[in-house]
């Protein structure tokens, strides 16, 4: 029989990390709430880039002999992982690194050699600790705070990379957002850059004959780095959006469990106080009797 | 109908103007454009920094500072897609004031034609056209 001190201290933890982690799931939905506002006010920018994109590349012609979209033969792959900062959120990161574990072996079963770029604390001492290149760990601003200026940092170091010729292939790692409770760890191959969205049908859907100033090129070089930045901030908020998510379930399993551990705590200390007064009574009873 | 023209300016971070204007101009790559009702469809860069001038329904002219991105006329809606926008009142000129002497300031310490001083030189153009927009007009416009 535990002792009921041990027991009321034993209650009063439970609970007060039952707060605690139900402060933490309302934080955590809050957050989530401004990652999914930050990301809605983005869309009309990005459909707005694509469908430029469309519209121009009908005019480029061959898009396959422009540096960006040229596919070379592929001896080292540059990875761009976005894992979070902070712990407490559940196996958000390890079925991402999980993910990223298995893709690598794959690549280097392949012969290529892998590099690293990485947003986010725990996937930078993830890749450290087992022994992996990281080129670089962005860490300013913090990937809670990211905004657009931050994605365009991270564009045009990989692009950088890439046209350098430093990585023959980068990839986009991160945690896609599908629903509230579901999130995939993907990753997206984002240089050399694919078929555009658009495909052979996209000028038919614009219709119209638009002019073009001052020409085809000129709009197109400018367009591309802008594409890819808005690729790289999707990735970004879908992994900040999952991050959150993430923690939040888990959070609030934490204090569903902690709920019920402490009404468990709660019966058995009252079964033991309820023995106690019942043996106290009976030792008074017992005296009583024995006087009289 | 005819003497209106749809105008659209959205960013990153957020859509900021969506409305029907009189006339809009801007500074593309290779000069400046002026947008008026039922003009043909065009497409094209906007310099990495310029003003955009619109003058509203009633006559009015509002000026905004915008940079580097796309403007697309189709169907009578003018869209400009650019990376920063905002209007007079939104800009603090503190802030750019402090944008402009940290520009110069590394302008002059750096090679000509280096890259960096290219970009230092970008950054106070940016600097300059704020400051520009912000003296101008109280963003209710009071230019005429």
């Amino acid at each position: 029989m535990a002792n009921l001190k041990e027991l009321r201290g034993r209650i009063k933890s439970v609970a007060s990390i039952a707060q605690i982690t139900r402060a933490m799931e309302m934080v955590a939905s809050m957050k989530l709430r401004k990652v999914q506002a930050k990301a809605q006010s983005f869309h009309p920018y990005t459909d707005e880039i694509r469908h430029i994109l469309d519209a121009v590349a009908g005019r480029v012609g061959a898009t396959a002999e422009l540096p960006l979209f040229r596919r070379r033969q592929v001896r080292t792959v540059g990875m761009f992982v976005v894992a979070s900062d902070r712990g407490l959120c559940g196996s958000y990161n390890s079925n991402l690194l999980f993910a990223l574990r298995r893709r690598v072996e794959e690549l280097q079963a392949a012969g290529a050699q892998v590099k690293f770029w990485c947003y986010g604390r725990k996937g930078y001492t993830w890749l450290m600790r087992r022994g992996f290149a990281v080129e670089r760990f962005f860490v300013e601003p913090p990937l809670d705070k990211a905004d657009f200026a931050a994605a365009k940092l991270v564009g045009q170091v990989l692009v950088e990379a890439f046209a350098s010729g430093a990585v023959d292939e980068v990839r986009l790692c991160f945690t896609r957002f599908q629903s509230m409770i579901k999130f995939v760890p993907t990753d997206v191959p984002f240089l050399p850059i694919g078929a555009i969205a658009g495909g052979p049908d996209a000028p038919a859907r614009h219709g119209v004959d638009f002019l073009l100033e001052p020409d085809a090129r000129t709009v197109f070089d400018r367009l591309v780095p802008r594409y890819l930045e808005t690729v790289v901030f999707d990735a970004m908020l879908q992994a900040l959006a999952s991050e959150h998510a993430s923690r939040r379930m888990a959070m609030k399993s934490a204090t569903d469990a902690a709920v019920r551990m402490n009404k468990g705590l709660k019966k058995v200390y009252n079964r033991a106080r309820q023995e106690n007064i019942t043996k106290e009574l009976l030792d008074i009873v017992g005296g009583a009797s024995a006087v009289s | 109908m005819a003497s209106e023209l749809h105008l659209r300016v959205v960013t990153p971070d957020r859509t900021i103007v969506d409305r029907k204007v009189a006339a809009v101009t801007f500074q593309g790559v290779d000069g400046s454009y002026g947008i008026l009702p039922r003009h043909a469809p065009l497409l094209t860069a906007i310099a990495h920094t310029g003003v955009v001038r619109i003058t509203e329904l009633d006559g009015k002219k509002v000026e905004m500072f915008a940079s580097d991105g796309f403007a697309q006329v189709q169907h009578n809606v003018l869209t400009l897609v650019c990376e920063a926008g905002e209007f007079a009142h939104e800009i603090d000129l503190e802030r750019v004031k402090a944008a402009e002497a940290k520009a110069r300031e590394r302008l002059s310490g750096l090679e000509r034609s280096s890259e960096e001083f290219i970009r230092a030189e970008a950054s106070l153009r940016k600097a300059l056209a704020r400051e520009m927009v912000a003296r101008r007009g109280s963003g209710t416009g009071n230019l005429t």
